[in-house]
């Protein structure tokens, strides 16, 4: 084992359903409103709260192979590579995505990070690694419709035409004057992973962005 | 409304539809397709402006960007000010409103014209450099009434109105310019499946094929723009920018672009389906490659008083006539030194109005045109040129006589044509400006007459760009740049499949730039070079007897080329002239820089949506709603809103009132002391690092020593760079054998991390060890004070006996049914305990611990009173008692540094220099105003002898100072020149309002030097 602390951030026992959980955006909706999908809406935001996000440091190879075991899923095979698969378990899928050589963030269904984290560590053994728990400090924004292309382009400098961000790509870029990490999963669908003290100023920048666009907020 | 100058038929304004717009108050009609300069010319308007420096009545003479005179005022409503348009590129819409930018009282009946008049001989280059400049204290006075005097344009006072944007875009190929060449390079580029930006200043695309004489495949030329157009539009990677200026031409391809979206519509962007839309737009594009299709400007002839209205560029009565239906004038006299410039007087002809003649400065014109004209019954007149226009305010006689260009003199009689329109063309100048953006000085080609783009990697230029002018040759020439700009990018090669152009015959131009006159330029009637700057070519002789020899000093000398203009109409002719005054070549005179941006941008462009919410990221943490809702000032720190002080409201005379600052932070201070207090301390950078080596490696970033660290155990640590200087500071936990947790100061977070993966990656890459922010995952709330232990055990399951739960241990546990890490880390001197739980559950741990800490006191407080209480202990705050030339030893805080660690450490040898061990350098000490009513500023001066003669020797100055309302006295923490040992000693604080306060030196540490509050 790795003589690391793992630590387990949910709550747990009979009360925990009574303990209120707010995401990132919590505020910046109260605050900000979520404007309605409408007829002429071109593009919706939706916000992906409250999923276990894991931070992977380590040697690909190991990695690998340890995620092989727990999840059936591969890294990705290349920089900048996005793997999603289906999770197995009580919710649905989950993805793991390249953010430097040795560097990976690991998104699983909220509540399962804990466990994954300790099914991860006990395949990894001995290898030199680490697995930082960052689910409280990052949330998933999701971007559709025919515009989100359009308010990509007002918001990053990064080439977000398909020839150049085909699905399954992913980056970390500068997104107005913070930074995103960018992901394609499907052709409609754009993700963005943010760190919870700029989601506010992200979701405020979404919003006027995508005015002309009638941006509407799912919820 | 009659439009005197508007032909029944022809052109691409539709007369069907009416507009009227406003110029200088009186009211006038146009039509759509109408430019403002159209329109205006339509309407017989001759003067649109005064000139700069002299004042003199001025009119249109262009039809596109280069226009020097047409710059208007736009806007109804004050919000809807726009300085610096051309009217020439100003689409006419319905209720225009434009002023001149110059003219007091008005343009018609000018004051300052009297100075023009009398004072010209009194103006020479250099002017206000000369006159205004002594004494030299007074130049802010005389250049608030030159400014009034002169100006072009005015801000508006108000709020604009309108939103910007800016639009990040990438491309294979950027084409700039929509006329022959650009149009064919875009096909040939999008064609081969690239993906293509083509951009094109106007509001229409097509450039000269809009106002060309010539056939295209047997058909107008608009027809094979719009069927190229068709083409265009129909690729799914191609994108069509009309109204869209490439403004700079920045390194690497990227390119800048101002799109205006709007501004053909209305002053204040309509709103469309309720929504704002923004008025322009900026492009940020990095292409692959940039092929250059930005046409060329004609060149007017410099000939004595070309500034009066009425004279014109040939090219731009063509533009007006075929493009907007408009005659601009009644009698024309041509003058030109080549066959193009006689479309001007064919279109003029053709138009039903009288050509009274044609100046030719060659001797034997013969080309095709020429031919026409003369069919026609039109008298041309050879070797001979336009020397002086005469008139007021429009143009009433062309002076025509035989020169010798050679000899640079009047060879013949003067003959006087009467005429109301001299139009002039002194060939063609490549638009080199975007290519010189680049750094790349434009080369001078003799054949040409012209300079052309010198290359630039990944940047094409092509037709009139690139010197060539033939239509069908520029088409060829299109589509091979375009072709080859593709297949740079990895598309294939394009066979071009050209259109049919006729080849015309073309008689060899004569080079001529300055027309000679009967005097001598310096005492001869002025000849304008720059219009818009009002540099004349007397100005040019003058700046180059004065010794400006060098372009670039005769440039800024007379300010030839200044400004919105970036010499667009005059350059070329005043290296001309500067190059025969010095008995220089052209190429060896050379151009001065073409600067970013080609045409005026708006602010707003610039700026985008980074304005008012959006400036600046704001950074919130988990709680923040909380204290927006409880009434919290904030204080930024870095990007974070932290909350500064809670002011409460309080009872007063007349109803209620907020506490000021002072009253806050005294209260919030004591309750602290006394009873609890809690404190959003999220903002604490956190990083989370595992793995074998990780105690070695905080060993190496840290003066202390780490080694005998337990689980469960918490340590304070100085972070120092390697000149031994103390950077930053926190607290870092043993969370388990390989896995600690870094607290860092708020502002230094993200560096310190950096920091320690520089370390790792360059130094010791054989350390087993990794680095996590974990900032953000978790809210850290601290709650101290006499009273915290009580709270803490209503809502936590951790034993908190305070021998089990020790001052520097942290326990988990649940505090309010949330999993939490708890430290008993103490910033305030009290018994503290900071709770970290993940953030999504922060605010409902928080208000559990209101719910439950009323009974205590349970007081929030803000930064201000953190600052009060760690300063009352002596802790220091890194960047802020320190500044990067304080080392540990400096702090006193040598129980923090590991000399004898096993293995160096950053900072160990900077700080074994002597010059670290120096016993005089300034060092940390507490000081005690001897009047306790004083708070000493921070940043003031520290000095021992008051009586010193002044400069004082200075021998340290306040790092943090605040009145304690537990000590009942301001109190202030300081470096002092040797003050450790000084102990006791009485220092001088001199202010500026001359008091000079008394201080005694003591131990920074104020309150409970032994830790027994902290330590229960």
């Amino acid at each position: 084992m790795s003589n690391a602390q793992q630590f387990d951030t949910r709550p747990a026992g009979e009360h925990a359903s009574e303990i209120a959980v707010e995401s990132p955006l919590a505020y910046s909706m109260h605050r900000s409103g979520a404007p309605k999908v409408k007829a002429d809406t071109r593009v919706t935001l939706r916000e992906r709260a409250f999923l276990g996000h894991l931070t992977l440091r380590g040697g690909a190879i190991v990695l690998d192979e340890a995620l092989r075991d727990v999840l059936g899923m591969s890294l990705p095979g290349e920089p900048l590579g996005l793997v999603q698969a289906s999770f197995d378990g009580p919710a649905g899928e989950c993805s793991i995505q390249w953010l430097s050589p040795d560097e990976w963030l690991l998104i699983v269904p909220g509540g399962e990070e804990f466990d994954v984290e300790r099914r991860l560590r006990e395949a990894l053994g001995d290898a030199h690694f680490a697995i930082s728990n960052v689910s409280g400090g990052q949330t998933l924004l999701e971007l559709k419709g025919e515009a989100a292309r359009e308010v990509l382009m007002k918001s990053v400098a990064y080439d977000v035409h398909p020839r150049h961000f085909p699905v399954g790509k992913a980056v970390t870029t500068v997104f107005a004057k913070a930074s995103v990490i960018l992901r394609r999963p499907s052709e409609e669908r754009w993700e963005l992973v943010v760190r919870r003290s700029f989601a506010d100023y992200t979701y405020r920048w979404l919003l006027d962005a995508g005015e002309e666009f009638g941006i509407g907020v799912e919820r | 409304m009659s439009q005197p100058n508007r032909l029944k038929t022809g052109g691409r304004v539709d007369r069907s539809r009416q507009l009227t717009f406003t110029f200088n108050g009186q009211r006038y009609q146009g039509h759509p397709g109408d430019t403002l300069a159209s329109a205006l010319l339509a309407n017989g308007v001759d003067i649109v402006n005064r000139s700069f420096k002299y004042s003199r009545p001025r009119g249109i003479v262009a039809a596109g960007a280069e226009e020097p005179n047409g710059i208007v005022q736009l806007g109804s409503s004050e919000a809807g000010q726009v300085p610096n348009v051309r009217a020439t590129q100003q689409a006419l819409y319905q209720n225009l409103s434009a002023r001149s930018t110059n003219g007091w009282p008005n343009v018609q009946r000018d004051l300052m014209g009297l100075v023009g008049k009398l004072g010209g001989q009194f103006m020479p280059p250099g002017f206000y450099y000369k006159t205004f400049m002594a004494p030299a204290s007074m130049w802010l006075t005389y250049e608030k009434y030159i400014r009034k005097a002169a100006g072009l344009g005015r801000s508006p006072t108000e709020n604009d109105a309108d939103i910007y944007d800016h639009r990040h875009q990438h491309c294979d190929v950027l084409v700039v310019g929509a006329g022959p060449a650009g149009l064919s390079a875009a096909l040939a580029a999008g064609r081969a499946g690239a993906r293509v930006i083509l951009v094109d200043e106007q509001e229409e695309m097509g450039g000269s094929l809009l106002s060309s004489r010539e056939s295209i495949d047997d058909a107008p030329a608009t027809t094979w723009a719009e069927k190229v157009l068709k083409e265009l539009s129909a690729l799914e990677d191609v994108t069509l920018m009309p109204r869209t200026t490439a403004n700079g031409y920045h390194d690497h391809n990227f390119v800048t672009l101002h799109e205006r979206c709007t501004e053909h519509l209305a002053d204040i962007a309509p709103h469309v389906g309720g929504r704002r839309q923004v008025r322009s737009r900026m492009h940020r594009v990095r292409a692959g490659q940039v092929v250059l299709a930005s046409g060329a400007h004609e060149r007017p002839l410099v000939y004595a008083g070309n500034d009066v209205p009425g004279n014109m560029l040939a090219g731009a009565v063509s533009t007006y006539i075929r493009r907007y239906g408009v005659v601009p004038g009644n009698r024309l006299v041509l003058a030109t030194s080549n066959d193009d410039g006689y479309r001007a007087a064919l279109d003029w002809s053709e138009a039903g109005r009288e050509v009274v003649a044609i100046a030719d400065a060659r001797q034997n014109p013969d080309g095709e045109l020429v031919e026409q004209a003369r069919a026609k019954g039109i008298r041309v007149i050879a070797g001979s040129a336009v020397i002086e226009a005469r008139g007021d305010k429009r143009v009433a006689v062309a002076k025509v006589a035989k020169i010798d260009i050679e000899g640079f003199k009047v060879s013949g009689p003067v003959e006087e044509l009467a005429c109301d329109t001299i139009a002039s063309s002194g060939g063609f100048s490549p638009v080199v400006h975007l290519a010189s953006h680049t750094g790349s000085r434009p080369t001078w080609n003799e054949e040409l007459l012209g300079f052309v783009p010198s290359p630039v990697k990944g940047m094409t230029p092509t037709g009139g760009a690139h010197g060539v002018y033939a239509l069908g040759k520029v088409i060829a020439d299109g589509f091979k740049a375009g072709s080859a700009a593709g297949e740079a990018c990895g598309f294939e090669r394009q066979d071009a499949s050209l259109p049919k152009v006729d080849e015309r015959r073309e008689g060899a131009a004569v080079a001529l730039y300055q027309v000679p006159h009967q005097k001598a330029t310096l005492r001869g009637p002025k000849q304008f070079v720059d219009m818009q700057n009002d540099v004349t070519a007397a100005a040019i002789e003058l700046a180059t007897r004065e010794g400006f020899e060098s372009i670039e000093h005769v440039k800024r000398y007379t300010a030839l080329g200044f400004g919105t203009d970036q010499g667009k109409l005059g350059n070329i002719n005043g290296m001309a002239i500067a190059a025969r005054c010095l008995g220089r070549t052209i190429p060896e005179v050379g151009t001065t820089v073409f600067r970013p941006n080609y045409t005026p941008v708006s602010f707003g462009a610039i700026v985008g949506r980074h304005c008012g919410e959006l400036f600046d990221p704001e950074r919130y943490t988990a709680m923040h709603q909380w204290h927006v809702e409880n009434g919290a000032e904030f204080e930024d720190v870095g990007q974070w809103k932290r909350p500064w002080y809670f002011p409460q409201k309080r009872r007063a005379e007349n109803g209620e009132r907020l506490e000021t600052m002072h009253e806050a932070v005294a209260r919030e201070c004591s309750a602290v002391r006394e009873k609890v207090g809690i404190l959003d301390a999220s903002t604490l950078g956190k990083i989370d690092i595992q793995g074998p080596d990780a105690r070695e490696f905080l060993g190496r970033v840290y003066t202390n020593k780490w080694a005998k660290l337990a689980p469960g155990r918490v340590r304070y640590g100085l972070m120092c760079k390697d000149d031994g200087m103390v950077f930053d500071d926190g607290t870092t936990s043993c969370l388990g054998e390989n896995h600690f947790l870094m607290t860092t100061s708020t502002g230094g977070a993200a560096t310190v991390l950096e920091w320690l993966e520089i370390w790792h990656q360059t130094e010791w890459p054989e350390l087993d060890v990794y680095f996590n922010s974990v900032t953000d995952h978790w809210a850290t709330m601290t709650v101290t004070g006499p009273e915290a232990r009580k709270l803490m055990a209503e809502l936590t399951d951790i034993d908190l006996d305070k021998d089990s739960f020790k001052f520097m241990d942290w326990h988990e546990g649940n505090v309010a049914g949330v999993p939490a890490r708890v430290f008993r880390i103490s910033f305030t001197g009290e018994l503290a305990y900071e709770i970290n739980v993940q953030a999504n559950y922060a605010m409902h741990v928080w208000k559990k611990l209101f719910a439950h800490g009323d009974k205590y006191g349970l007081t929030p407080y803000g930064t201000e009173t953190m600052h009060v209480l760690r300063a009352e202990k002596g802790f220091i705050i890194a960047g802020q008692d320190t500044d990067g030339s304080v080392t540990p030893e400096d702090l006193g805080m040598h129980w923090a540094i590991g000399y004898d660690k096993p293995n160096s450490w950053i900072g160990k040898r900077a700080l074994t220099r002597p010059d670290t061990k120096r016993t005089d350098r300034k060092q940390m000490v507490g000081l005690k105003p001897k009047d306790p009513s004083v708070v000493l500023e921070e940043g003031a001066q520290v000095v021992f002898d008051p009586n010193h003669a002044i400069p004082m020797p200075m021998k340290g100055h306040v790092t943090s100072s605040y009145y304690s309302p537990t000590l009942q006295s301001g109190f202030a923490l300081a470096v002092v020149k040797g003050g450790h040992q000084k102990m006791g000693e009485t220092v001088y604080l001199p202010m500026v309002d001359g008091q000079v306060h008394e201080a005694e030196i003591v131990s920074p540490i104020f309150l409970d030097p032994k830790g027994e509050r902290q330590n229960v």
